[in-house]
C-alpha cells in the first residue's frame, strides 16, 4: 500500500512474530492458526500468543507487507469461516532482508567464536 | 462436564477476554482469534486434559491483559479507527500529487488572492490597527482650536493656551506645545549646508511621550524660556549622518548660523510626527526648547500643536470636558467671549483620519476577494469530488466512519489552504515592497510597514481557514452519497445535489465579483477623473526648489531682499529657463497661512457674516511666480519688478467671483490690517492643499519689505523653455546657480511640479491600483467557475444532447441550450449583486471624487462587461457540443 517505496532494510530488525509470520507465508496462504503451528513446529521459543500474532498480523496487512487472501487453499476447503493471509512482494522482500541480516549476524557468532561451526 | 461443555465454556470465556480489545479490532479479528484460542484448547484437551485446557485459559488471559490494553494503546491500523492524520495526511498528499495541474491552479488562484490580500492586511493592520509607538499611546490627544465665529474648525493652539491647559490639571496630566520649522544646519565638521527640520517643543515633550535619549539626557523642566542655553536633542538618523560618533554630546551645531549645544541623541526607533492643522503630519531632525513662555505669547495668533497626555484610562468624554473647559476660561479672558472653543482628538485618530476612508474600502475589498477566492476554491473542490463520488459511495457502504470519509476530503482542501497561504505571504513579502514604494510619502507611519511573520502566520492561518470551509461543501455532499443512489445513476453521472450546490456557488460568485466590479471602476474612473483635473497651474515645465536663507548671513529683510534678487537674476540666466519667479509656498503644498477677511465695498457682500468675512489662504510671492507656473492671470496684472508705492494684492478667481461679479475686482482698495492693499489682479484659483477639492479664497501679497508679507527662506519655481529642456534636466544648473550667489546656501527638495502632482495622487493611485487588480481577479475568478460548470454540463449532458441532435436539431440550437444555462446564472448573479452594490456605493463614496456611486454610466459598463467575460466563458466549453458525433455518442452509452 503506501510504505512500498521504502526500502525494506529500513524495516529492520523484524519482531520474531513478524519473521515467523513472512517466513510462513512465503511457503503459502495461511490463516492466523496455521502460522502458530508453522511456529510451534520450527521449534520458535516462545510460541507467539494470539493477540500478539493478530495484532502483528493487522498491521503487517497495514504496511502493505501481507494481504488477506481471497481464496484458501483447497486443503483447508472444510474450513469455511478462516480468514486467510498472503504474502506479498514487499514482505518478501522484507523477509529475505531479515534473513540476510540473521545470517550475517550468525557468521558473525562464529567468527567469533560464540557458535561452534556447523550448530544452527 | 462434558467434552462439549468444556470447548463451549473455552469459547465463552475467549469471547470474554476479547472486550479487552479495542471494538474495530475485534470486529476485524475478534472471530479468527476466538477460533485460533478454540483450536489451542481443543489440541491441549487433546494431549493433556482438563488440567492443560486450564493451562491455556491462563495464557489467554495474559495474552489479552497484555495485548488487549497494548492495541488500545498502539493500534496497528490506526486510520481504520479514524485516529491516524498523518496517514490520512499522506493519502491526501499522494491524491494532490496525482493531479498536480489541478494543485498548481488552485495553488495559484490561492497564492495571488491570498497574496494581494496581505499586503492589503499589512497596510491596514499598520495604519489602522497597530498601537503607535508610544508609551500609552490610547491616553494621548492632539488639541486644537476651533473659531466657531467664522469657518475654521481645526487651528493651531496659541501659547497662552497650552500655558493654561498644563495648568488645569485632573483628567489632563501633561501637555507639549510644538511648532515645526526648518532651518539650515551647518556643522564645524564641514560638508554642504542642508535644510533639516526642526522642531521647538516645550521640555516635557519626550517625557510625556515616554521617550529617553539613547544616549546623552533629555531636556531639563526648566530649559526652556529666554536667557537659557540653547540645547539640541537630534534623531538617531541625523546623529548617523553626522558621523554617529558618542562625541557628538557637548558639540555644537549652527541652525540658520545659531550654535545649539547637542545633549541627546534619541533611539533608533524613535518615530514621531506633529500632525499639522491643515495638510499632512510631519516629523523632524532636531528638537530644541522654545525660548519663549507659552503664557507670554500673543494669545491672538495660534501656531503651536498641542499634545496631551490624559491620566491613564481617563474616558475620552472626561478629556473632553476637561479641554472645552480650559477653552471656555481662554476664551473669555483671551479673545472676549467670540466663541473660540478647543477640543481634544485622540493621537491615532487624528492620524489616520484622512486615509481612514480609503483604508476602510481597500479593507473591504480585501474581504470580498477572499469570499470569491472561497466560493472559487469550494467550486473547484467540489468537481474534484464528483470525481470521486464512486470511491465514497463505496467506502460508505463498506462501513467507513462518515468522519472519516469528511476528514479525508477536508484534509485535502485544507493542505491547499495552507500551501496557497504560504505562497500568499512569500508573495506578499514582495508585494509590500512594491507597495510601500508606490505608496505617498506623507502615508502615516509608512515606515512601519513591512511584513513580518506575524502577518505572514496570519496570512496563512487565513488560507487554511479557507480551506476548511471550502472543503466542506464536497465533504458534506460526499457524506450525503449513498451507495444506492449511486448506482441508480450509473448512467447519468453527477447527481442533481451536487450541481444545484456549484450553480449556486457559482451565482454566489458572480454577485460578489459585481460588487467588487462596480467598486473598483468607480474608484478607477475617480482616479482618471483627477488626473485630467485641471490645478490651476502648469505642472509640465516647472521645476521647484527650496532655498533656506540662514539668518546670521543675512540678518534683515534688506539684505535678505537683495539676495533674493540676486538669485532670480541668476536662474533666469541659466540656459533653458524661460521664467524664475518664489513664494513662500508652492501648489498642493499645504504651505499658506490662513486668516479671515472682508472686502468692504464689493458688490459681492450680503450683509451675512459668514459669507461677507470667509477664512481666506493667503501667501507672498515674488514678481515672476504667477509666469513660471504657468497660472493664468485673469485680469488686471500680477507684481512687476518695480515696487509701486502702497499695498498691492493679487486675488483668485473665486474670491472675484463672489465679491465682483461685476469685475471690478482690479483697483478696489482693501484694508488689511492697520494698511489698505490695492487689487492689482486676478488670477486663476490654484489648488493648494489636494488636487480634488478646491481651497478657499486665496489673496496674493509681494515677499518684499515692508510689505504685508515678507519670508527670507523661499521656495523657488524655474520654468523651462516649452521646447528645449526637460525640467528634471535642468536640476543641477539650477543648483549651480545658487551657489554661484552664496556656497553656503542649502537647497532642498529639488522636484518637478510634476513629482509634486504625481506624490499628491499617490494615495488615490494606489487605492486604484490595488482594487481594480482585486477586481479583476474576481472576475477571472467567476469566469473560471462558469467555465468549469458549463464544461461540466456538457459532459453531463452528452447522452441528451446527442439525441437532441439525432433528431434533427441544429448545432446552434444545442449551443444556445447549453449558453442558456450559463447566461441564467450570470443573470441570477447580478441581479443578487445589485443590492450589494448598493451598499458598496454607500461605503465607498468617501473616497470617490466627481463620481456618483450610483453613476448609471460605470453601472452599466460593468454589467456589459462582466455579462461578456461571463459569455465568452460560458462559449469555450460549450462549443464542444459542436464536436459531439450524434451516432457515435448513443452507440458508446
Amino acid at each position: 500500500m503506501d510504505r512500498r517505496r521504502r526500502r525494506p532494510e529500513s524495516r529492520l530488525p523484524l519482531r520474531p512474530v513478524e519473521f515467523h509470520i513472512l517466513l510462513s507465508l512465503a511457503t503459502g496462504d495461511r490463516h492466523g492458526y496455521g502460522i502458530i503451528r508453522d511456529a510451534e513446529a520450527r521449534g520458535a521459543a516462545p510460541v507467539p500468543d494470539v493477540g500478539t500474532l493478530y495484532r502483528a498480523l493487522a498491521r503487517l496487512v497495514e504496511h502493505g507487507w501481507i494481504e488477506a487472501a481471497e481464496r484458501r487453499p483447497a486443503a483447508d476447503a472444510g474450513d469455511e469461516r478462516r480468514n486467510y493471509y498472503r504474502i506479498r512482494p514487499l514482505g518478501l522482500q522484507v523477509a529475505r532482508a531479515e534473513a540476510r541480516r540473521l545470517e550475517a549476524l550468525t557468521r558473525a557468532a562464529r567468527a567469533g567464536g560464540l557458535l561452534r561451526a556447523g550448530a544452527s | 462436564v462434558t467434552d462439549v461443555g468444556v470447548m463451549t465454556a473455552s469459547e465463552r470465556w475467549f469471547r470474554l477476554l476479547l472486550r479487552l480489545y479495542p471494538q474495530d479490532f475485534r470486529d476485524d479479528m475478534g472471530e479468527a482469534m476466538v477460533e485460533a484460542y478454540v483450536d489451542r484448547a481443543r489440541e491441549a484437551r487433546v494431549r493433556g486434559g482438563r488440567a492443560s485446557v486450564a493451562g491455556v485459559w491462563f495464557s489467554a488471559l495474559k495474552d489479552s491483559l497484555r495485548n488487549g490494553p497494548g492495541e488500545r494503546a498502539q493500534p496497528a491500523a490506526r486510520w481504520r479507527r479514524g485516529g491516524n492524520w498523518g496517514r490520512d495526511t499522506e493519502l491526501a498528499f499522494r491524491r494532490l500529487a496525482r493531479s498536480p495541474l489541478f494543485v498548481l491552479m488552485l495553488a495559484g488562484t490561492l497564492t495571488v488572492g491570498l497574496g494581494a490580500f496581505a499586503v492589503v492586511y499589512t497596510v491596514v493592520d499598520r495604519v489602522l490597527l497597530a498601537p503607535l509607538p508610544y508609551e500609552d499611546p490610547d491616553d494621548l490627544y492632539w488639541v486644537w482650536r476651533n473659531y466657531t465665529w467664522f469657518d475654521f474648525e481645526r487651528g493651531w493652539l496659541g501659547g497662552p493656551d497650552i500655558a493654561e491647559l498644563r495648568n488645569a490639571g485632573g483628567a489632563i496630566r501633561d501637555v507639549a506645545g510644538m511648532q515645526r520649522t526648518q532651518p539650515t544646519l551647518s556643522t564645524d565638521a564641514g560638508g554642504e549646508p542642508v535644510q533639516i527640520a526642526q522642531m521647538i517643543v516645550s521640555p516635557n515633550l519626550f517625557g510625556l511621550l515616554g521617550v529617553r535619549p539613547f544616549i546623552g539626557r533629555d531636556f531639563a523642566p526648566d530649559e526652556t524660556g529666554p536667557d537659557r542655553p540653547q540645547v539640541a536633542i537630534i534623531t538617531h538618523g541625523l546623529w548617523q549622518r553626522l558621523g554617529g560618533e558618542r562625541s557628538i554630546l557637548g558639540s555644537e551645531i549652527r541652525l540658520n548660523g545659531n550654535p545649539w549645544e547637542v545633549i541627546g541623541v534619541l533611539p533608533r526607533d524613535f518615530q514621531f510626527v506633529r500632525n499639522a492643522s491643515l495638510g499632512p503630519a510631519q516629523g523632524a531632525d532636531v528638537f530644541v526648547p522654545y525660548q519663549t513662555h507659552f503664557a507670554e505669547m500673543n494669545p491672538g495668533s495660534g501656531s503651536l500643536a498641542g499634545l496631551l497626555r490624559a491620566e491613564p484610562g481617563t474616558p475620552p468624554e472626561r478629556v473632553q470636558e476637561a479641554v472645552a473647559t480650559v477653552g471656555r476660561y481662554v476664551d473669555e479672558r483671551d479673545h472676549d467671549s467670540r466663541g473660540l472653543q478647543l477640543y481634544a482628538v485622540s493621537a491615532k485618530e487624528d492620524l489616520i483620519a484622512p486615509v481612514r476612508p480609503a483604508m476602510v474600502v481597500l479593507g473591504l475589498a480585501g474581504v470580498f476577494l477572499l469570499l470569491v477566492l472561497l466560493v472559487n476554491l469550494g467550486t473547484l473542490l467540489l468537481a474534484r469530488a464528483a470525481q470521486r463520488e464512486q470511491e465514497f459511495a463505496v467506502s460508505r457502504a463498506l462501513g467507513a466512519n462518515p468522519l472519516a470519509v469528511v476528514r479525508a476530503t477536508v484534509l485535502e482542501a485544507l493542505m491547499l489552504g495552507v500551501i496557497g497561504g504560504i505562497g500568499g505571504a512569500l508573495a506578499a513579502t514582495w508585494g509590500t515592497r512594491v507597495l510601500v514604494g508606490m505608496a505617498p510619502a506623507d502615508l502615516p507611519r509608512l515606515d512601519n510597514i513591512a511584513f513580518d511573520w506575524n502577518i505572514g502566520l496570519t496570512v496563512v492561518a487565513i488560507g487554511a481557514g479557507i480551506g476548511l470551509l471550502a472543503g466542506l461543501a464536497p465533504a458534506l455532499w460526499a457524506v450525503r452519497t449513498d451507495l444506492g443512489t449511486l448506482m441508480g445513476s450509473t448512467r447519468q453521472r453527477g447527481s442533481g445535489g451536487r450541481v444545484r450546490m456549484r450553480r449556486g456557488m457559482v451565482v454566489v460568485q458572480v454577485a460578489l465579483s459585481v460588487v467588487l466590479l462596480t467598486a473598483g471602476a468607480l474608484v478607477v474612473r475617480s482616479f482618471s477623473g483627477l488626473l485630467s483635473v485641471d490645478p490651476g497651474f502648469d505642472a509640465e515645465r516647472a521645476l521647484t526648489l527650496t532655498v533656506p536663507v540662514p539668518g546670521t548671513r543675512y540678518p534683515d529683510a534688506d539684505a535678505a531682499y537683495a539676495l533674493h534678487g540676486r538669485l532670480q537674476a541668476e536662474l533666469a540666466a541659466v540656459p533653458g529657463v524661460s521664467a524664475v519667479g518664489a513664494g513662500w509656498t508652492l501648489p498642493l503644498s499645504a504651505g499658506s497661512s490662513q486668516t479671515s477677511m472682508r472686502f468692504p465695498g464689493a458688490p459681492g457682500n450680503t450683509g451675512s457674516d459668514e459669507h461677507d468675512n470667509p477664512m481666506i489662504d493667503y501667501y507672498a510671492v515674488r514678481p515672476g511666480y504667477f509666469e513660471a507656473l504657468g497660472i493664468r492671470v485673469l485680469d488686471g496684472a500680477t507684481f512687476r519688478d518695480a515696487v509701486a508705492p502702497g499695498f498691492e494684492m493679487v486675488i483668485d478667481r473665486t474670491l472675484a467671483e463672489k465679491f465682483y461679479p461685476d469685475g471690478t475686482a482690479v483697483g478696489a482698495m482693501i484694508p488689511l490690517g492697520d494698511e489698505t492693499a490695492r487689487i492689482i489682479g486676478v488670477v486663476d484659483h490654484v489648488r493648494l492643499y489636494d488636487v480634488h477639492q478646491d481651497g478657499r479664497g486665496q489673496v496674493f501679497l509681494r515677499n518684499a519689505p515692508g510689505s504685508l508679507g515678507m519670508a527670507y527662506g523661499l521656495s523657488w519655481v524655474v520654468q523651462s523653455e516649452r521646447t528645449r529642456r526637460a525640467p528634471a534636466l535642468l536640476a543641477a544648473d539650477v543648483t549651480a546657480a545658487v551657489r554661484r550667489v552664496d556656497p553656503e546656501l542649502a537647497v532642498s527638495n529639488v522636484r518637478t511640479m510634476s513629482e509634486v502632482l504625481g506624490e499628491s495622487l499617490s494615495e488615490q493611485r494606489l487605492s486604484a491600483v490595488l482594487i481594480a487588480g482585486f477586481s479583476l481577479g474576481a472576475l477571472l475568478l467567476a469566469a473560471m467557475g462558469l467555465y468549469g460548470i458549463v464544461a461540466g454540463s456538457v459532459t453531463r449532458r452528452r447522452h441528451e444532447l446527442a439525441i437532441r441532435m439525432a433528431m434533427g436539431a441544429e448545432h446552434g440550437s444545442v449551443l444556445r441550450l447549453v449558453l442558456r444555462e450559463g447566461a441564467l446564472l450570470v443573470a441570477l448573479g447580478v441581479l443578487i449583486g445589485v443590492p450589494g452594490v448598493l451598499v458598496a456605493g454607500r461605503v465607498i463614496e468617501g473616497v470617490l471624487v466627481g463620481v456618483s456611486p450610483h453613476d448609471p454610466a460605470t453601472l452599466t459598463a460593468v454589467a456589459l462587461g462582466l455579462w461578456a467575460v461571463a459569455m465568452a466563458a460560458c462559449y469555450v466549453p460549450a462549443r464542444r457540443v459542436l464536436r459531439i458525433e450524434p451516432g457515435i455518442s448513443l452507440r458508446q452509452e
